[in-house]
């Protein structure tokens, strides 16, 4: 027996004990709007706990999916599994256990930041108290502000505030970080990984590279309404593959390998030999950018 | 939306007339500016008499501030009410309720009582400045109805703006169409003047619309030995489950799995 075929049976047997383990179950999700065909067979699985960054170009169908997860929008066809429930049936004990954080949703002008929150978590049974949530965002000390005077940055804290008040077991973050200055960036990160020190499962969707890199477990890639890759940040769609680049003779010499230590060796050796230093000589992996647009230029 | 979910209306409503309370607004167009009209119209008119709806002859202020009170309390629970909830749809603010536990009717009733008791606060204010601005007479006995007149025009105009609100998509739509159906029927309902003299026709027109009978039922109260007529009280239950009925089949429709909160594309 393979190795594949060992881990597909052991995978078999102890399915029942792995789908608690999972948040968000998808095979198969359709959607067209009109002719546009915005999910064309999605599979995705994410487990309790986890960061999984949603990547994609625009109108990749990233939105589509994420709303349909949150039961805002309705699958053609396909499976759909959120905490065992079906999202498109829009239960309140459903509604209970996520938290959504979508970017143009609108703020009462007139409420301070304490008294929202409070408001907005009274729907829960479970709600974070006030003051902690508020701290969590980094909006501590400013729950008598009102959401018309804030920047937007601050606005985005109280959207994710409102977001976490009901202490949701899922996070479902819409490009949390979108117009951010880089140390408000830095300092959006910190809390995202308060969150998931929390146990939170967080669902990311993000243009930023770096985001996905700093703060995913693992990475899915949509294009075309269908999932072209996914992995660690770290792995993705490199298959283990490092760039080594060096200079010799006035020439770069770059060249890709999943070995580079058997191939460096030799290389290293009649070098060392010569007496010859291999100048700017560099082992690098892709970046999750190069690999991303590597992904999504063949697509397109 | 059960029993257990009277505690979050409560809080909602109480959230909501604080809102209504802080919000320009709602303070300049509901308490202000109907204030401003009794002020006005009751000093240029001080000396006038005219005929109230019973037929009896009254002063003027006497038949001026319940009518504009009505005024009032149609800017609350009607025209800022559509506004209101057509811009919460256009700023995603009912997109954002609907991603969370709290039910979609129990956020737009506690908009439509919240209104109501705005509404009906800014007609006490109004009694407040004229009755001794004005000598406005208010007769102990009548209270009880005036109070009911109030409760069932609120909850009418308010089942309607709620009808209303919920079917336009931006603030640009819910203006004109909360204006443009207000101010014409607001003038041939008798809040501005008597329309004892107006052509038959156009009384008929006007007797088709709750204003009209709101006008009326509240207005007597408030002349000595009026009546509140039967049938005005009919027509504002009439149309308060009319709105009603429109308004829970539109919250259905929002609420629903195929909402068109959600754009359908982006």
């Amino acid at each position: 027996m393979t190795d594949a075929a060992a881990i597909r049976m052991l995978s078999a047997m102890t399915s029942t004990l792995v789908h608690t383990e999972t948040a968000i179950e998808v095979s198969g999700v359709r959607r067209a709007y009109g002719p546009v065909q915005a999910l064309d067979g999605v599979d995705l699985t994410v487990r309790r706990g986890e960061l999984l960054a949603l990547l994609g170009p625009n109108g990749a169908g990233k939105t589509t999916l994420v709303e349909i997860l949150e039961g805002h929008r309705v699958a053609d066809s396909g499976r759909v599994d959120v905490l065992g429930h079906d999202p498109a049936r829009r239960q309140r004990a459903f509604l209970e256990r996520i938290g959504i954080v979508l970017q143009e949703e609108g703020l009462d002008p007139n409420l301070n930041v304490g008294e929202a929150v409070a408001l907005y978590s009274a729907a829960y049974p479970n709600p974070r108290p006030v003051d902690e949530v508020l701290e969590l965002v980094g909006l501590g000390g400013r729950a008598g502000d009102r959401a018309a005077t804030m920047s937007g940055g601050q606005r985005r804290r109280l959207d994710l505030a409102l977001g976490i008040a009901g202490d949701p077991e899922i996070l479902f973050l819409d490009e949390p970080t979108t117009g951010f200055d880089p140390s408000a960036r830095r300092h959006a990160w910190d809390v995202i990984n308060g969150l998931r020190e929390l146990g939170k499962t967080i669902l990311l969707t993000t243009h930023y590279m770096e985001e996905a890199q700093v703060l995913a477990d693992r990475v899915v890639v949509l294009s075309g309404g269908r999932v072209i890759a996914e992995g660690t940040p770290d792995t993705l769609g490199g298959n283990g593959e490092s760039i080594v680049t060096y200079r010799q003779n006035g020439r770069i010499v770059r060249f890709t390998t999943t070995t580079p230590t058997m191939d460096l060796a030799p290389i290293l050796t009649a070098a060392a030999e010569r007496g010859e230093e291999l100048e700017g000589l560099t082992v690098t992996r892709p970046s999750l950018e190069d690999v991303y647009l590597e992904l999504t230029e063949d697509r397109s | 939306m059960t029993t257990r979910d009277l505690p979050l209306l409560g809080r909602w409503i109480a959230a909501r007339v604080r809102m209504m309370m802080r919000s320009p607004r709602a303070l300049g167009f509901t308490f202000a500016f109907p204030l401003v009209l009794v002020t006005l119209f009751g000093s240029l008119n001080a000396d006038q008499k005219v005929t109230a709806p019973s037929g009896a002859t009254v002063e003027f202020t006497q038949y001026y501030t319940p009518s504009i009170g009505v005024f009032a309390l149609t800017l609350a629970c009607y025209t800022s009410l559509i506004i209101g909830v057509a811009t919460a749809r256009e700023t995603g603010l009912l997109k954002r309720v609907r991603g969370t536990p709290l039910p979609l009717p129990v956020y737009l009733g506690a908009w439509l009582i919240g209104a109501g008791v705005v509404g009906i606060l800014s007609v006490v204010l109004l009694f407040v400045v004229a009755v001794p601005a004005f000598g406005v007479h208010v007769y102990a006995d009548m209270l009880p109805q005036a109070l009911l007149v109030l409760v069932l025009g609120a909850a009418c105009l308010g089942s309607i703006g709620l009808a209303l609100g919920t079917m336009a998509k931006t603030a640009d739509q819910a203006t004109p169409l909360a204006q443009l159906t207000m101010l014409p029927i607001s003038f041939i309902s008798g809040v501005w003047f008597p329309i004892t003299d107006a052509p038959s026709w156009l009384v008929h027109l006007a007797g088709f619309f709750p204003l009209k009978h709101l006008v009326d039922a509240f207005s007597a109260c408030f002349v000595p030995g009026g009546s509140v007529e039967g049938g005005d009280l009919a027509s504002l239950a009439i149309w308060f489950a009319a709105g009603m009925l429109v308004a829970v089949r539109r919250l259905r429709v929002l609420d629903g799995a195929r909402s068109r909160l959600i754009p359908s594309f982006r």
